[in-house]
């Protein structure tokens, strides 16, 4: 099997096997609640306390500001999650990380494949949470004014990114124990902060913000935010030097870094698993 | 001792209380040990989650929001941390044993249940307090909180009520996983951000409406963390939901049903898992 | 014998099992009609093959599953009605698991599941350095589960099952996946037990026939969830002892159908393996006068005969008596 074929399959098997299991529900009620649930109340949170600071003035940028950049973070712990949690999963649950591991397709395309089907689901809620943003919060967005090709190579981007990133995480979760807790969603979490998914950089202390200009969540953010709502996105001074061309060079080349950093850290840890004998543990504890 | 003689060596029969404990003992040494063994709960359980709690207080830095309201933040993400560990650390751990294989074992032996599920929560509490004390003295820290407890009994008291309503309610939510496997797993799963905002994990719980406040009170981390913020946070009164009297005289008798009901249906349910044979299956 | 002798009794137990495969409903009787006695001292063997009901029988007797009708009373108790009391008195191992954490060691692991039976630490420390150095693994005490091979955490699993010195064990496959020596130590660990423990009771399923024939008391044939026989592995083996059995080894059958063999008159049944040398036929005769066809039919069939041997009846035969067939059916053998 050459390379690009062992890619292929091994993608193709993880996507199919992660829809799988993410669809594996008794109920599609359940399923349908569980993914429009959990989003909502994680928005809601980030409403309320706006809204009782601001005195529900949601016609403020700085609304559709927080808004749309907490509802395309939901990718970051979705992508995260899914494709590094694979590891876990099969490692501990399922008991197949073994078998899969020594299958001649590629194990980091499996991975990669598994973070599909949670990219899907993440898909959904986000529409939901637009949904709800402009029915119910006057979200300021013109579905006319949108810049449809660049929204979507953006989105491409990102979520490629976005995977590398789980990639490097699954390599690190090849060396752990099983904690009890998602790890992915841990770091989307704590990625929250620097990535000026929620607030504009600039309100960091000036120690932080090289953080955040190193990542490149926030220059996937503020494309989004410019091909959704240009004027609005603008009003904020983060990258007002920057323009839109400019983000999106920037952003592909930074997605390119991050995807040879992620298989080389992958790499890197999945030798050593297999040389301290770790590939196959089970150390729930 | 001769070997046949070691293993007949008579042994008292160890009383419910006695039992209970070491049981309790017995499941919390993995969680505590593991602690010493891997080191890399200090940078997923203890780093990452402060720096999560950061970013809402950014976010109400970027709103210009009174300090009050960063307290509010600081003290819930503090209590977050107990949140979690009841769901991912007790409640859906049952999904993790059963699937080990270790359920039927914990099920078969003479420890009660609830021990167990107590065993497995203390454990994680090492690593849970230490969290909610990092974000509590390192967040007032870094974002200036003034912290000042005007009462300490009360808070003493407001605090190991939540506790011990929360845990109890974790020990419902466990009882599903002795008849469900990831169905159950999923329905803890939902549980976590409703909760967050539910509760006030970053506001004022009264900020909500008052009866969907009045509805939140069922959870006992709403009635706790508003208590709480009262107790510690200067002027925290004036953002309070509930005296604090009838706060604390509502998490005792959220403690007392949540306990009873979590002895109920871990009874019903384990009676139940074992006519439709569901104890020992497991449903990947 | 008196109610008090009584370790394990089973009234008219039936367990059914509802089908919840996708578009397949029904009703898989697990067990059905079963009436068993163990007494206390026993060490009771339950041979069947996979999906025979053994498993099932034990998670009811271990008060995991409920039985769907029928009564079962371990050591007086009802497994229903008073579960708690049975507990304290009983241990279950099933081989081809592991237990406890792989983050913790062998002594660690078994410590935590002593003090689940309330068992004070000295008492566990001391039981669980001599019951590691009975199974030849004291050197192993401190390795974390995580780095034990399958074998030893079995052991470990099994060392587990003794530490509690429950007044009746049951031991689910045992040796499953065991190498020899590890499966030997393990059955001398039991006698061994057994032996110092004179009122102990142990329920053994199997389907390894030379271990319930080395071991047991007596041995249960249970087969499609119904006990078949039960008594004495001598007893069952006298049944037998009016057929005439023989070994043949032979050279290829060179198109000989082992059910041509079967026809023949005087002969029974006729189990048919491949080995690594060429064919074994164990053939269940009336009498010996039925071998003489026998042999002409195979030399006719130009089938070389390589060893000719009368023996004894085994567990085995009587296992393909009752059932038909061996209990590795599947594995190249054939009954007909």
């Amino acid at each position: 099997m050459d390379g690009l074929r062992r890619f292929w399959f091994g993608f193709k098997v993880g996507a199919w096997l992660g829809w799988q299991i993410e669809s594996n529900w008794t109920d599609p009620f359940l399923f349908a609640v569980y993914s429009v649930i959990k989003p909502l109340a994680a928005a809601a949170i980030l409403v309320v306390m706006y809204a009782v600071v601001s005195r529900n003035a949601f016609e403020h940028p700085l609304f559709t500001y927080i808004y749309l950049g907490n509802a395309f973070y939901m990718y970051v712990g979705g992508v995260l999650q899914g494709v590094s949690w694979a590891v876990v999963e099969d490692r501990e649950h399922y008991r197949t990380l073994r078998y899969v591991y020594i299958t001649p397709v590629s194990f980091m395309a499996y991975l990669l494949g598994r973070g599909l089907a949670r990219f899907v689901i993440t898909t959904i809620a986000v529409l939901v949470l637009l949904a709800s943003g402009v029915l119910f919060l006057h979200l300021r967005l013109d579905w006319a004014a949108v810049n449809w090709p660049l929204f979507l190579a953006g989105l491409f981007l990102g979520v490629t990114m976005l995977a590398f990133m789980g990639l490097m995480l699954a390599g690190v979760l090849m060396l752990t124990v099983h904690h009890s807790w998602f790890v992915g969603e841990a770091v989307g979490g704590a990625l929250f902060l620097f990535s000026g998914a929620i607030f504009p950089l600039e309100v960091l202390p000036q120690w932080l913000r090289p953080v955040g200009y190193a990542l490149p969540i926030t220059y996937w953010l503020e494309l989004l935010r410019r091909t959704l709502v240009g004027s609005t996105a603008r009003a904020f001074p983060t990258f007002a030097h920057l323009e839109t061309p400019e983000l999106f060079a920037l952003l592909a080349a930074m997605t390119a870094g991050v995807m040879l950093l992620g298989g080389v850290v992958f790499t890197a840890c999945e030798r050593y698993a297999r040389r301290a004998g770790l590939v196959d543990r089970v150390t729930n504890y | 001792m001769r070997d046949d003689r070691v293993l007949a060596e008579r042994v008292p029969k160890a009383r419910s209380a006695r039992l209970f404990f070491m049981t309790v003992i017995g499941r919390a040494y993995p969680r505590i040990i593991a602690l010493k063994r891997e080191k890399s709960w200090l940078a997923f359980d203890i780093l990452l989650p402060l720096i999560g709690v950061a970013a809402y207080v950014f976010v109400y830095r970027a709103l210009d929001a009174p300090e009050a309201y960063i307290g509010f933040v600081i003290l819930g993400g503090a209590m977050t941390a107990f949140w979690l560990n009841v769901l991912w650390g007790m409640s859906s751990q049952l999904y993790w044993e059963r699937e080990s294989g270790n359920l039927v074992l914990y099920i078969m032996a003479p420890a009660p249940m609830m021990a167990i599920l107590l065993g497995m929560a203390l454990g994680g509490m090492t690593a849970t307090t230490l969290r909610a004390g990092v974000i509590l003295v390192l967040g007032s820290l870094l974002f200036g909180v003034e912290l000042s407890v005007q009462a300490w009994l009360p808070l003493l008291a407001v605090f190991l009520l939540s506790l011990a309503a929360l845990y109890g309610m974790g020990m419902m939510f466990a009882s599903l996983f002795l008849l469900f496997g990831r169905e159950a797993w999923h329905w803890v799963n939902l549980l976590q951000e409703p909760v967050y905002l539910l509760s006030g994990f970053y506001f004022p719980v009264r900020s909500l409406a008052y009866w969907v406040a009045v509805l939140a009170s069922f959870i006992p981390l709403t009635l706790g963390l508003d208590a709480m913020r009262q107790l510690v946070i200067p002027d925290g009164e004036r953002y309070g939901f509930l005296p604090v009297s009838v706060e604390l005289a509502g998490l005792a008798v959220l403690s007392v049903v949540f306990i009873a009901a979590a002895k109920f249906l871990l009874d019903y349910l384990e009676r139940l898992a074992k006519q439709e044979a569901r104890l020992t299956e497991s449903r990947k | 014998m008196d109610r008090q002798d009584w370790a394990i009794r089973t009234e008219r137990l039936r367990r059914v099992y509802k089908v919840r495969e996708p578009g397949r409903k029904g009703e898989l009787v697990a067990l059905d009609d079963v009436n068993l006695t163990v007494y206390r001292g026993e060490l009771f063997g339950l041979l069947g093959p996979n999906g025979a009901g053994k498993t099932t029988l034990i998670k009811i007797l271990t008060t995991l599953l409920a039985p769907t009708s029928g009564r079962a009373w371990v050591l007086g108790i009802d497994v229903m009605e008073a579960p708690h009391r049975i507990r304290p008195r009983i241990n279950m191992v099933s081989g081809g698991e592991t237990s406890g954490y792989g983050l913790l060691t062998v002594r660690e692991n078994l410590w935590m599941f002593a003090q689940f039976y309330g068992i004070p630490s000295p008492v566990a420390h001391r039981r669980i350095r001599s019951l590691l150095e009975q199974m030849n693994m004291l050197d192993r005490m401190h390795t974390k589960l995580s780095d034990l091979s399958t074998g030893l955490r079995q052991k470990m699993n099994i060392a587990r099952g003794f530490l509690t010195d429950p007044e009746v064990l049951f031991l689910d496959e045992p040796t499953l996946g065991l190498d020899v020596a590890a499966a030997r130590d393990v059955r001398r660990m039991i006698r061994t037990w057994m032996a110092a423990h004179p009122g102990r009771t142990v329920l053994l399923t199997t389907h390894y026939m030379h271990e319930a024939e080395e071991l047991c008391d007596r041995v249960a044939i249970i087969h499609g969830g119904r006990i078949l026989a039960c008594d004495t592995p001598t007893n069952l083996k006298r049944r037998l002892q009016r057929e005439a059995i023989f070994q043949i080894r032979t050279g290829p059958m060179n198109g000989l159908n082992p059910q041509t063999l079967e026809r023949l008159p005087g002969v029974r049944r006729i189990l048919y393996r491949v080995t690594p040398t060429g064919v074994r036929l164990d053939c269940y005769l009336e009498d010996e006068a039925a071998l003489g066809p026998l042999i002409s039919t195979l030399t006719e069939h130009r089938v070389r005969l390589e060893a000719l041997e009368k023996r004894e009846p085994t567990l085995e035969d009587v296992f393909v008596h009752m059932v038909g067939h061996g209990l590795d059916e599947g594995e190249g053998t054939h009954a007909g």
